[in-house]
């Protein structure tokens, strides 16, 4: 620079000193200007796979009472999907539709057709009017169609699947003219716009969610999900039903991908009634209590155990979560040493408890034995045997459905015998148990599992309180890695200080987000989710706002090869 | 009448204690309350089952050596009024008058034949504190025992214990919250003897709750007092606990929830308790007189004729014979008895009683 200065004329210096001038000056502004802008936190992450995910019952019905409101009767039931790394979501990606199912789906697309051409509801469901009841009207149908079809879609529908389907009601208009069903006269123009609603609560569309990517404008060579794509995977994460009319439009007018625009619907989603919904949805799937369905205990030695007590511990556990996570906003982990609950009258006879009518606030007392979910008669009750409890159940719950663990499953050829037909001179659980630990093939995993279910032991199998079994006082010390306690207070202490029990919320709530399990490219991003969970005082509204709001939600993967995939998901397993 | 723990006479004393001996025989003893089930010395139960009771021992040769009666209301009526000949009947004269003799019952002769239940042996408690020649002796052989009520419907199909009466009245006790009755004991140090605790009748509001088999009711459930319409339920007596068994003291009248599909109740007069207790459960019976209008309003309201017919009951026939049978309550004009003597079975299970303060 100096030996330039020295050979050049003076305007020239004069220039170039103005514009070395200039251009420190710009370098700083800039470098002032990158120091001032927010730093993005999150590490870059690859994104997940656009899915396509069959419709769950819970998604198509409140999808249904969103649109048609709750008064419309929608008894959905479909066929269960297996569970995957610890959620039924997970698996909703490879889940098909039976013809079975699709007869079953097409019975309740027909009840809830009726119901809304009703003469009863029709008049506040479809929005306009015909011309005459009798003859097919174009511009009516045109409206329902509309309205309701992009509901269901979860976007707007094409001019020509509209006229296809208008076209269809007016054919059947006519067709059903002047026929009876049930010794009723049907009405030409809805019992038409009947037809075609049945055929659209039945499309694929609408009972598979199709995520579809784009180029992401910041990135033209990292895909994103488009509009439409990026509001189901919302609505669906935190309502667990389709996007509502306010979504669609935002994801419509790209007002959803501006600056702001998915902070400012996901904002409203999370202070939105209907989080809960999702909410009971996904720790309904990650504590596995589909299994309520089936649970049933032995009438002999539980009698006070009946389908409503079951009903009841299903719903208590749900009140109490969305309770302290979403309506106090505590700390998740502290719903493991947490008093407060709520009770039924059904279910207060399994505690021992008055109840008043109805379900009302309950807290249990300190000198109760019951504090925390893992003392609730629903862990207790699910984790155990019909007839007895189960030591083995519950500690691979706690560690499989809480911490996310892998607890093998037993070798071949085990003798259960020697549990199944226990020594009458061992009256108690540990004392049976203690065979498990006596037997090398057994001892390796039972060691991980049987001193959390002994800690419990003073649960029977129904989740009831006892101090003896079979005469003997229960012994109910355990540990749980390395952290000795007596009793279930005391496991519910160690387990809410245990690292793991966050963490695997931050995991299953990532899946449940995005629809399968984390592959290995994900681990930045959990690290980040962990880290901002922790941060945040583990709160879980901040979680789903965070994960919602995260690249590793909406950004997609480049085409990976099917192998590339099938190694992903088999090392993250 | 008698005043159950003053003045009871020597033979009371010996009955009562038979009586006690032999249900604390039964194994109805129980060390202290234990916890949940009482708090603060309380203890509730609600009623789960209830009928008039009729010793049956030996079957109906043994009650009933001259059959059954046989003579519902349809039967009467067709007796009364053949419609295989050539008489014309009116309404009025048939079917309006037979309604009228349910609803305003007579005591004169009736052509029809009313067998009553013979036998020396009834449940019961020894409501007046005499031996009378007409009283029963309990199954447990104590004497004195009045039950008037088993002669007058023993031998009536209805009412025997596999008849429609006892398993409906049961049915609707359970399904409706109306017949909700509990009684709640207080100052109980001792659930197996106590010589003083407090025994509260109420009327309850809530569902029962059955256990899984769907046969049994489970302990531990919920109840709150009826404190709005329920107040003319409520009653308040002293009794012991002796080996696990409560006797109280009578009751001048308590009224029992007893509705079929309607309204209705029974106000049982010198009503008396005798239970055998255990922190999960109660049963025993109940005792007391009955007034002889009361019942037959109450069997008409709560049973139509049809239901009537297939227990052979006609409520007219029975209301004479109340009557005849009746043993206290004398009508002050007439001298003639109003009320008489009987017992229901009954069965209770525990509740936490929840009273207008805890609600």
């Amino acid at each position: 620079m100096s030996r330039v200065m020295r050979r050049s004329t003076p305007r020239f210096k004069q220039w170039l000193t103005s514009a070395f001038r200039g251009t420190v000056m710009g370098l700083l502004a800039l470098g002032a200007l990158v120091g001032c802008s927010p730093v993005d936190p999150e590490p870059e992450s690859a994104g997940t796979q656009t899915l396509t995910k069959l419709i769950t019952a819970e998604q198509y019905g409140n999808s249904l009472a969103y649109i048609f409101g709750s008064g419309i009767d929608a008894q959905v039931r479909f066929a269960p999907v297996a569970r995957n790394e610890g959620l039924l979501a997970n698996s909703l990606a490879s889940a098909g539709v039976s013809v079975g199912q699709v007869q079953t789906i097409q019975g309740v697309a027909s009840s809830v057709a009726k119901q809304v051409m009703d003469i009863e509801n029709r008049n506040h469901l479809v929005a306009c009017r015909p011309e005459s009841i009798d003859s097919p009207d174009e511009a009516c149908a045109t409206q329902f169609v509309s309205k309701i079809g992009r509901l269901l879609f979860r976007r707007a529908l094409t001019d020509d699947e509209i006229a296809t389907f208008v076209g269809q009601a007016s054919a059947a208009v006519k067709e059903l003219d002047g026929k009876e069903l049930d010794g009723e006269k049907l009405d030409g123009f809805y019992a038409g716009l009947e037809v075609v609603l049945e055929g659209l609560l039945i499309h694929p569309e609408v009972l598979f969610i199709v995520e579809s990517a784009e180029p992401d404008p910041n990135n033209p060579e990292q895909l994103r999900l488009d509009a439409h794509s990026l509001a189901s995977r919302l609505s669906f994460f935190l309502w667990n039903a389709s996007p509502d009319d306010e979504l669609l439009m935002a994801a419509e007018n790209g007002e959803l991908q501006s600056p702001g625009g998915v902070e400012r619907a996901v904002g409203r989603m999370l202070e939105s009634p209907r989080l809960v919904d999702g909410m009971r949805a996904f720790f309904d799937d990650m504590l596995v209590f589909d299994e309520f369905k089936t649970l049933s205990k032995d009438a002999t030695i539980y009698p006070e155990f009946t389908s409503v007590t079951a009903q009841d511990a299903r719903e208590q556990t749900l009140r109490t979560i969305i309770d302290h996570t979403l309506n106090k906003d505590e700390d998740y982990r502290d719903l493991f040493t947490s008093r407060s609950t709520f009770m039924s009258p059904a279910l207060a006879i399994m505690y021992g408890v008055p109840a008043q009518p109805g379900w009302a606030p309950y807290t249990f007392p300190e000198d109760s034995p019951r504090s925390g979910l893992l003392t609730q008669v629903s862990f207790l009750s699910l984790t155990s045997h019909p007839g007895r409890s189960s030591v083995t159940l519950r500690g691979m719950a706690l560690r499989e459905r809480l911490l996310c663990q892998t607890v093998p499953e037993p070798p071949p050829g085990i003798d259960f015998s020697v549990l199944t037909n226990p020594d009458a001179n061992y009256p108690t659980q540990r004392q049976r148990v203690a065979a498990h630990l006596e037997t090398p093939s057994c001892a390796g995993c039972h060691r991980i599992t049987d001193p959390i279910g002994l800690s419990l032991e003073q649960f029977d199998g129904a989740g009831g309180y006892r101090l003896t079994e079979n005469g003997a006082t229960i012994d109910a010390t355990g540990s749980l890695d390395g952290i000795e306690f007596d009793g279930a207070i005391g496991l519910g202490e160690a387990l809410s200080q245990n690292p793991a029990l966050p963490q695997c919320l931050v995991r299953r709530v990532y899946s449940y987000a995005t629809g399968g399990p984390p592959e290995n490219d994900a681990r930045a991003a959990l690290n980040y989710f962990n880290e901002d969970f922790a941060a945040q005082g583990y709160q879980l509204r901040n979680l789903l706002r965070t994960i919602a709001l995260s690249k590793a939600f909406s950004l997609i993967k480049n085409s990976p090869s099917e192998e590339e995939r099938l190694l992903a998901t088999t090392s993250s397993r | 009448m008698t005043h159950f723990w003053p003045g009871t006479t020597g033979s009371q004393v010996r009955t009562f204690a038979l009586f006690i001996i032999t249900l604390a025989a039964a194994g109805a003893a129980t060390a202290e309350l234990p916890e949940p089930y009482q708090k603060d010395g309380r203890i509730g139960y609600v009623l789960t089952r209830k009928a008039w009771v009729i010793y049956e021992a030996g079957g109906v040769e043994a009650q009933c050596p001259e059959g059954l009666n046989a003579s519902g209301v349809r039967q009467q009526f067709a007796d009364l009024f053949p419609m295989d000949g050539d008489e014309q009947w009116t309404v009025r004269e048939t079917r309006l008058m037979r309604e009228g003799r349910m609803w305003h019952p007579e005591t004169s002769e009736e052509s029809f034949p009313y067998l009553d239940a013979q036998g020396e042996v009834a449940y019961g408690l020894n409501l007046d504190g005499k031996v009378d020649p007409d009283d029963f002796r309990s199954p447990d052989g104590i004497e004195g025992i009045d039950n008037q009520l088993q002669r007058a419907i023993g031998c009536t199909p209805g009412w025997r214990s596999d008849g429609q009466f006892v398993h409906f009245e049961s049915l609707f006790a359970i399904g409706h919250s109306y017949n909700r009755w509990m009684i709640e004991l207080s100052g109980v140090d001792d659930l197996s003897n106590d010589d003083d605790v407090t025994v509260t009748t109420y009327r309850g509001l809530d569902d029962l709750f059955t256990d899984a088999t769907g046969d049994g009711f489970i302990a531990g459930g919920s109840q709150r007092v009826d404190a709005r319409w329920g107040q003319n339920f409520v009653e308040e007596v002293k009794g012991k606990i002796v080996d696990g068994v409560l006797t109280t003291e009578p009751v001048k009248v308590a009224r029992i929830p007893w509705a079929m599909r309607f309204v209705g109740y029974y106000d049982v007069l010198d009503f008396q308790l005798q239970l055998k207790l255990t922190p999960e459960s109660a049963e025993g019976i109940f005792a007391g007189y009955v007034n002889a209008e009361q019942w037959t309003n109450r069997l008409n309201r709560n049973w139509g004729s049809h239901h009537q017919s297939y227990g052979t009951v006609s409520s007219a026939s029975e209301y004479r014979a109340m009557r005849r049978l009746a043993d206290a309550y004398p009508d002050p004009e007439t001298g003639a008895n109003t009320a008489i003597s009987g017992a229901a079975e009954i069965e209770l299970t525990q509740v936490y009683i929840l009273h207008p303060s805890e609600q």
